[in-house]
């Protein structure tokens, strides 16, 4: 079992032209995953349009930043200094950048496209394309610091307008401060600010 | 009447346990536009999950959401299972199905419920709840609580039943049966739920298909998707699983879809008792290591496709994880069922997304 049509490697290849890596997966029971990514974000309205010529519906979409590469090993004398990892497509993996992950139905089976985009970035709308981008789009748009192009509507969808957006890169929340746990390391933070009671 | 008014609906309302709140302009009795305003039970758990780890989460996700507090956990369960590369028992597979069938006949039967409410058919409503109150044993029977039934574990599951609990849950599956059947039969025959409930808030298949909505909303506009025979997981490839779709997209059709659904579910339950098959309920005892990788996971929630994204790196904690609730979508579809509705009617219309706002929020 894979992906329908058995063609869709092929035709996601000729429409994106900056390039794809793609791969897919089958479980079991037959149901298939497969993921695409997109060397170049400019290419994304493009791939998308296709997919919606094929049927497809967008289920959601994900956005996040992966952590940095682990440092490279210092270069030694005379050595040219290591290049940054990147991600395919040619972003650098800082722990800034966003990848956004779009998840499609193709009746039953999945596929997520993929775009990276740099820190301060942009990428385009699929609201004009996918009307159920638009709630999604919009709180991309409030957890991170992430431009979304030409979205129709980019109200707040969740978060009150007197809260700056990016909360998730900027905020710190209540669950940071007792580390996400019951209050045992809260309390020892406490003691060791107020010290033991005579 | 013939002015224009702008009034609020909650954000605390009858029909929703929950809050959310709605700016309706209003053309003398009639719906011009609808504005929500979301977000007030938005808790931050896709940020505390990624404070956690993956054991911790599956306690964690089960609290996202009430009713369909179950299909949570088993997603996100689904997801590491595949990044871990485990396949979870024969046994597991089929008491999993039973859990989910369980909570769909519970909340199904909760949200036709209240629209008898709404519609100012108390007796019908009281019934309704009595029905659904056997299933509310059979969960803290099986499970030992109401809601949040704690089925689920990475590998499997957490709970196993006897021959005695089996010959409990067939006992309250009987006893239900009759009632669903009748109630099937009222809900299509009754003047006063026909009244308030054919041809109201209608969302059209075509509008359905734009909005992407999911689910019962989806069924009863036409659209044949279900995740349990589309992209079958637990047990649903080795069972007879009828999808009921309507052509109306009205409220009535909703309630129907739900009402059948909740008979369904009890033959769906009924042949996973028959071919229960013996051996373990969890793939391993340990707790297993989970590596880095991604997956996605979807099954069918009451309220419609489920879809759980899940990236683990180098840590016990998940990078991200990312989950769309069938609500979700079927807010946006919200403006399109109450265009040019009666004030009246709102409630129901809102009622028959069956919307859950924790979920939404997350």
């Amino acid at each position: 079992m894979s992906l329908k049509p058995d063609n869709i490697e092929a035709l996601l290849t000729a429409t994106a032209l900056g390039g794809v890596s793609f791969r897919q997966t089958t479980d079991a029971k037959g149901v298939c995953s497969a993921w695409c990514t997109l060397a170049s974000s400019s290419d994304l309205l493009a791939t998308v349009a296709l997919l919606k010529t094929l049927g497809a519906r967008l289920s959601t979409m994900t956005v996040f930043q992966p952590k940095a590469s682990p440092p490279p090993p210092a270069p030694k004398e005379g050595e040219a200094p290591p290049q940054p990892l990147t991600f395919f497509g040619g972003v650098i993996q800082d722990g800034k950048s966003y990848e956004i992950a779009y998840h499609f139905d193709l009746d039953g089976d999945t596929l997520t496209l993929i775009v990276h985009v740099a820190s301060g970035g942009q990428v385009d709308s699929l609201t004009p394309l996918y009307r159920a981008a638009d709630w999604p789009e919009r709180e991309a748009m409030e957890l991170y610091a992430l431009v979304v192009r030409a979205h129709p509507n980019p109200q707040r969808l969740f978060l009150d307008p007197s809260i700056d957006n990016a909360a998730f890169e900027r905020l710190i929340p209540y669950s940071t401060l007792t580390n996400a746990g019951v209050s045992k390391g809260f309390w020892e933070k406490i003691m060791a600010t107020t010290g033991p009671k005579s | 009447m013939s002015e224009n008014f702008t009034i609020p609906v909650g954000p605390l309302h009858v029909a929703l346990e929950e809050p959310m709140y709605f700016r309706i302009e209003v053309h003398g009795e009639t719906v011009s536009k609808v504005t929500i305003n979301a977000g007030h039970v938005h808790r931050g758990v896709e940020y505390l999950i990624t404070k956690r780890n993956v054991f911790q989460n599956i306690v964690l996700t089960e609290r996202i959401c009430s009713l369909c507090s179950n299909s949570h956990p088993q997603a996100f369960a689904m997801a590491i299972e595949q990044i871990a590369g485990l396949k979870i028992p024969p046994r597991a597979e089929y008491l999993r199905t039973i859990a989910d069938e369980i909570k769909r006949i519970a909340s199904h039967l909760f949200n036709v419920g209240i629209l008898a409410h709404l519609v100012g058919f108390e007796s019908l409503f009281m019934h309704v709840m009595e029905v659904r109150e056997r299933m509310q044993d059979v969960k803290e029977c099986t499970f030992g609580n109401r809601m949040d039934i704690g089925a689920n574990t990475i590998g499997g599951v957490r709970y196993d039943i006897d021959d005695e609990r089996i010959s409990f849950i067939r006992q309250q599956l009987s006893s239900i049966e009759k009632e669903i059947d009748e109630l099937i039969t009222i809900y299509s025959t009754d003047n006063s739920i026909l009244r308030r409930t054919k041809g109201v808030g209608v969302l059209s298949q075509q509008d359905a298909l734009d909005c992407g909505v999911v689910g019962p909303v989806a069924r009863a506009a036409g659209i044949h998707y279900d995740v349990r025979i589309k992209a079958p997981y637990a047990a649903y490839d080795r069972l007879d699983v009828a999808v009921h779709t309507f052509q109306d997209g009205d409220v009535w059709s909703r309630a129907m879809v739900r009402l059948y659904e909740a008979r369904t579910a009890i033959d769906i339950i009924r042949q996973s008792l028959d071919s229960l098959p013996a051996g373990p309920t969890v793939a391993t005892d340990e707790r297993p290591p989970i590596p880095a990788g991604e997956a996605i996971a979807k099954c069918e929630a009451p309220r419609g496709e489920l879809i759980y994204y899940v990236r683990m790196a180098d840590s016990p904690k998940p990078e991200r994880v990312k989950w769309r609730v069938p609500s979700f979508l079927n807010w946006d579809a919200l403006g399109i069922m109450l265009d040019r509705a009666k004030i009246s009617d709102i409630a129901i219309i809102v009622n028959s997304i069956d919307p859950c706002i924790s979920c939404t929020e997350r």
